[in-house]
């Protein structure tokens, strides 16, 4: 008896735990399909009649779309210029560095520990005199810092572990550097690359303080979500939720992908 | 092509890109931060220790300063206390690999989110008049709470938020890492009629001392990019309450004012003083794991 009470008690534990990790995002999905009268009721309401005017009413507006479309061209252009540099670096350090590799990848590392701030007010100035603020080069230029040191971090390990015999066999064979990275080590690290760049295209997606200092016109999606406080009287809750779930919707769809990054670190051995 | 021709080539683009910015960035916040520069004209003149000088005397400042303490100080132990709870529940509650993948897929989603998409999440949350919070609370007889508006509450509840996003996401990170632990010594141990709260207290946690003080780091390295949480959340108020100083930096250089030269001293002694000590604990760290 007291054991059955022990489970059922763990059990509403963690149904209320799964509830505490998803409740918020799903009463907000739900929010994005409701009227304003539905929201703003004394008593939360979970029977309504669902709408589409919050989506229309943010994918007509020009500003969003927009935002959207500097997000998108932001985002991939830094994680693929990031990718381009920084993977073949990745390797060279873990294959081709043995006394100073350490040192340079503690400076990559220490790029991390730079309050973003300290990046932003400099560059809004030296933006301004180059000429390239509030420019969609000048965004991507500054998420290269991110996306470069990100994927380095993130890439050296997986290349770390690919089998050393087969990279020893293949420069036996008389395969230079170059084509043992590119033939051998690059399919062979592949999965594990890919997310490390989808981690880095997180990163970068949803990045606010850069975007909202480098740029005024064209300025990414999460500026604009943050700047949709009051269109007209009344805060316009129903809107900001559909925004919410637009800006949410890419780095869910890779939730997989990221578990089986977790599962392959975890396993080779945390550091 | 040489070996010593690929490494030149791989790594100098990358590493010289990333040391170009980097030092353009500091060299330019030293540069600032002597000058008088403002956003408002183009000219200025070299003021030399003044902006630093100033901020001796800034209680607003010194009151960012403490926020900024206090903010990572409550999100890395928060974080990692609740993560080590959660993992060791769910460790000796859920043994179904099925069930465990579904909590785990659950505790990630909220660490995905964009910062700016949770503090909208919760701003509707906490609301006092719509928010499902206080609906809670009004059933059992308490509130309406202003979550964001009490001052002696605004922090503690956008540091939730964070610990929401990031204590779920290290729970599922400890959980795997539990499950990559040699099973002798936990058998021995229950031979021994240990209790399960001895079991993880003496046994399993101290295995993960390396994991665990890597994590403590990578936190508190994230905790100082909260600018975007407490911004759209709160935008520092009331008054000055949930004001960290990369709030207080973006308000003088970029929002009021722009006094960039003033801001840039700021941000100097923010980064000499995170650089400085992430990098000794960063090498203590490590070695004290291995």
């Amino acid at each position: 008896m007291g054991k059955l009470i022990s489970t059922t008690l763990t059990r509403a534990l963690l149904a209320l735990l799964i509830i505490v990790a998803l409740g918020p995002i799903l009463w907000t999905v739900l929010g994005a399909f409701k009227e304003l009268r539905d929201i703003v009721t004394p008593v939360p309401k979970l029977i309504f009649e669902p709408t589409l005017d919050n989506f229309a009413t943010i994918l007509r507006n020009p500003t969003i779309r927009d935002g959207l479309m500097h997000s998108v061209i932001v985002v991939s252009a830094s994680v693929l210029i990031g990718a381009v540099l920084g993977i073949p670096a990745a390797h060279t350090l873990a294959r081709h560095a043995r006394r100073w590799g350490d040192d340079v990848q503690f400076f990559v590392l220490s790029l991390r520990f730079m309050p973003p701030v300290a990046i932003a007010i400099p560059f809004i100035v030296i933006y301004l005199d180059l000429g390239i603020y509030d420019t969609l080069f000048g965004l991507i230029l500054v998420y290269l810092i991110t996306t470069i040191s990100t994927v380095i971090w993130l890439a050296v390990p997986a290349f770390e572990r690919v089998p050393h015999d087969i990279e020893e066999a293949a420069a036996m064979e008389g395969c230079g550097p170059a084509e043992v990275f590119w033939r051998f080590s690059l399919p062979l690290a592949a999965p594990s690359l890919f997310g490390a760049l989808v981690f880095t295209f997180v990163l970068v997606w949803n990045e606010l303080l850069l975007a909202l200092t480098l740029a005024a016109q064209n300025a990414t999606l999460p500026v604009v979500a943050a700047s949709i406080t009051s269109l007209g009287k009344e805060v316009p809750w129903g809107v900001i939720n559909a925004a919410t779930v637009l800006l949410v919707l890419p780095p869910l769809v890779f939730i997989g992908l990221l578990m089986g990054l977790l599962n392959t670190m975890v396993r080779s051995g945390p550091k | 092509m040489t070996r010593k021709r690929f490494v030149i080539l791989s790594l100098v683009p990358a590493i010289g890109l990333l040391a170009t910015l980097a030092l353009v960035s500091i060299a330019g916040a030293v540069w600032f931060a002597l000058m008088n520069r403002t956003l408002r004209s183009p000219d200025y003149d070299f003021v030399g220790a003044y902006n630093f000088l100033r901020l001796l005397r800034d209680h607003r400042f010194f009151n960012a300063l403490e926020i900024s303490a206090i903010w990572e100080l409550v999100t890395v132990t928060g974080t990692l206390v609740v993560a080590v709870l959660l993992a060791v529940l769910i460790y000796e509650t859920v043994k179904k690999p099925l069930w465990r993948n579904l909590i785990c897929f659950a505790f990630l989603v909220p660490v995905l989110l964009p910062r700016v998409a949770a503090a909208f999440i919760w701003r509707f949350l906490y609301s006092p008049s719509l928010g499902a919070i206080n609906y809670l609370l009004g059933l059992v007889g308490i509130g309406p709470v202003e979550f964001l508006a009490d001052p002696s509450l605004a922090l503690i509840s956008v540091a939730i938020v964070d610990i929401w996003q990031w204590g779920l996401f290290f729970t599922v990170i400890l959980l795997k890492l539990m499950e990559t632990l040699p099973k002798d010594p936990v058998e021995a141990a229950k031979l021994d009629n240990a209790r399960t709260w001895e079991i993880h207290a003496y046994i399993t946690l101290p295995m993960l001392k390396g994991p665990l003080i890597s994590l403590a780091l990578v936190k508190a390295v994230e905790s100082l990019r909260s600018f975007d949480l407490i911004f759209v959340m709160t935008g520092g108020g009331p008054g000055t309450a949930t004001e960290t100083l990369d709030l207080y930096a973006y308000q003088m250089g970029i929002n009021m004012g722009g006094r960039i030269s003033y801001a840039s001293a700021m941000s100097i002694l923010l980064l000499i003083v995170t650089t400085v000590v992430f990098t000794i604990i960063w090498k203590a760290g490590k070695k004290w794991a291995n």
